[in-house]
């Protein structure tokens, strides 16, 4: 049986699908942001000689690498109340759950890009007699962060994509709101595919604007 | 404790051990002012390990070093060796200069950062004076056409003396070399020799860690070589190269010698 498309569907609630946009992003920039402050902290944890400092972050790591995504967000919003009272909006556990998630690859990705930088550099600026912070300031992060920036974006591209599960917690998100739309107008296969080119463009945005950052600091080497 | 040695460097039973392998078995060594002073010695005999005690990028067991008179770190009376705090030890390495192996250049930063910046962090030059000094030091290592370049730009030979002109933008009162030339094509490695031979005719106190036995011939003042963590015999480079006293000097020598020959064009 042919099928016959009907876009104007989508065109129909545009405005409806933008709203779903706006808290996507909203989302994905909000657990990118935490993501990256908590992932800090963690790093620094994971390169520490400290026990008390190293075994927790590492831990840490571990636990949100090796579960999924989807169990930490419902975890999150249905758990942690019962365990501490604390209790959270859709909208702000899902994002607390996309960031402790997001937290851990980043954490990963700042150790990698540190590390990452020659020994040799770094024994070089401390014999010309260089304080440890000025190393770190002037010669590794400098580094660092050139190697951090594909690693991050891929990040991004993933949290961006992994955003999608925060419609399970009732996150007026674009899936969500392309639930709702499907199931108000019967039409689940126009609304879908649109979404699906959203994320697309969304992502492959994220990725060239990233590429062109690379480009331009490539260029002075 | 206190008395502070004329010499430049003074090292006194000095030992190091990682885990349980003795790298350094009670060296003793004296380096004077404007002295040029070679080791030389197999792979594994601690020459490098020597040369990195000396400013802290490996902490002795035990022992006791000054450099200049002053003491490289806190000496207890049963010999062990506890390491400056930073401050102290930063203000020491930026008396010490070190040219690497690997030349280790900043790799982010132009042949003019890379000498500019020491100059600018440590001693909180004014940046125009600090680039001005480092393109007199670039033009002192025959770089003055590469102060933009960055280290991927440019030979192993040219990196190895913008490293060069690196430490001595810091005016060092000795400056410690770790194998130099020995991860440079042998092309590259005269014009590097070059450079060390004018600063060791400028008058600057140098140890210098090498397998070139031409270089340690004609700049070096004396000759220490090492076996097994310990100084076994020293003295000047007539004395060694012509009539070595012990025999495993006789045998490394030999072979080193045998080697370059092969490796001659």
């Amino acid at each position: 049986m042919p099928y016959t498309f009907r876009f104007d569907v989508v065109a129909a609630n545009l405005g409806f699908l933008l709203s779903g946009i706006r808290a996507t992003l909203l989302v994905t920039v909000a657990a990118l942001a935490a993501g990256l402050v908590v992932g800090l902290v963690v790093a620094l944890g994971r390169m520490s000689h400290r026990g008390w400092f190293y075994g927790p972050a590492t831990a840490y790591v571990e636990v949100f690498r090796n579960t999924p995504a989807l169990v930490q967000l419902i975890w999150f919003y249905y758990c942690l109340p019962i365990l501490t009272g604390i209790n959270l909006s859709g909208p702000v556990s899902a994002t607390l759950a996309l960031a402790v998630n997001g937290a851990a690859y980043i954490a990963e990705i700042i150790r990698g890009g540190i590390q990452g930088v020659d020994r040799g550099q770094v024994e070089a600026a401390r014999t010309l007699g260089m304080s440890y912070a000025q190393t770190m300031r002037k010669i590794v992060l400098p580094q660092a962060f050139r190697r951090m920036i594909p690693p991050f974006v891929n990040e991004s591209v993933s949290l961006l994509k992994f955003s999608s599960l925060v419609s399970v917690l009732g996150v007026a998100d674009l899936t969500y709101q392309a639930q709702v739309l499907s199931t108000t107008t019967f039409r689940p296969i126009e609304i879908f595919s649109f979404i699906a080119l959203v994320y697309f463009v969304l992502c492959t945005a994220m990725s060239y604007a990233a590429r062109l950052l690379e480009l331009r600091l490539a260029a002075s080497d | 404790m206190g008395r502070a040695p004329s010499a430049m460097v003074r090292v006194e039973k000095l030992s190091k051990s990682f885990g349980g392998l003795e790298v350094l078995r009670d060296i003793d060594l004296e380096v004077k002012t404007g002295e040029v002073v070679v080791l030389i010695g197999a792979s594994g005999s601690g020459k490098t390990t020597l040369l990195r005690c000396l400013n802290g990028l490996e902490v002795p067991s035990r022992g006791r070093i000054w450099v200049d008179g002053e003491p490289m770190g806190m000496f207890g009376d049963d010999g062990t060796f506890r390491p400056l705090a930073e401050r102290a030890l930063n203000a020491h390495r930026a008396q010490i200069g070190m040219v690497f192996q690997r030349f280790n250049l900043f790799a982010h930063m132009t042949a003019l950062d890379n000498v500019s910046l020491a100059p600018i962090m440590v001693k909180r030059m004014p940046r125009r004076e600090a680039e001005a000094l480092a393109a007199g030091m670039l033009a002192k290592v025959g770089l003055s056409d590469k102060l933009g370049a960055y280290p991927s730009k440019l030979s192993g030979g040219q990196q190895q003396r913008v490293a060069i002109a690196r430490a001595l933008a810091m005016s060092p009162k000795l400056i410690l070399f770790d194998e130099p030339t020995s991860s440079l094509d042998p092309e590259l490695v005269d014009e590097v020799l070059e450079t060390m031979q004018q600063l060791a005719e400028d008058g600057m106190t140098m140890i210098v860690v090498t397998h070139e036995m031409q270089f340690a011939r004609e700049a070096g003042d004396r000759i220490l070589f090492l076996h097994e963590g310990r100084i076994l015999e020293e003295g000047t480079p007539e004395t060694i190269f012509t009539r070595p006293r012990e025999d495993r000097t006789r045998a490394f020598l030999s072979r080193v010698l045998r080697h370059h020959e092969r490796s001659a064009p």
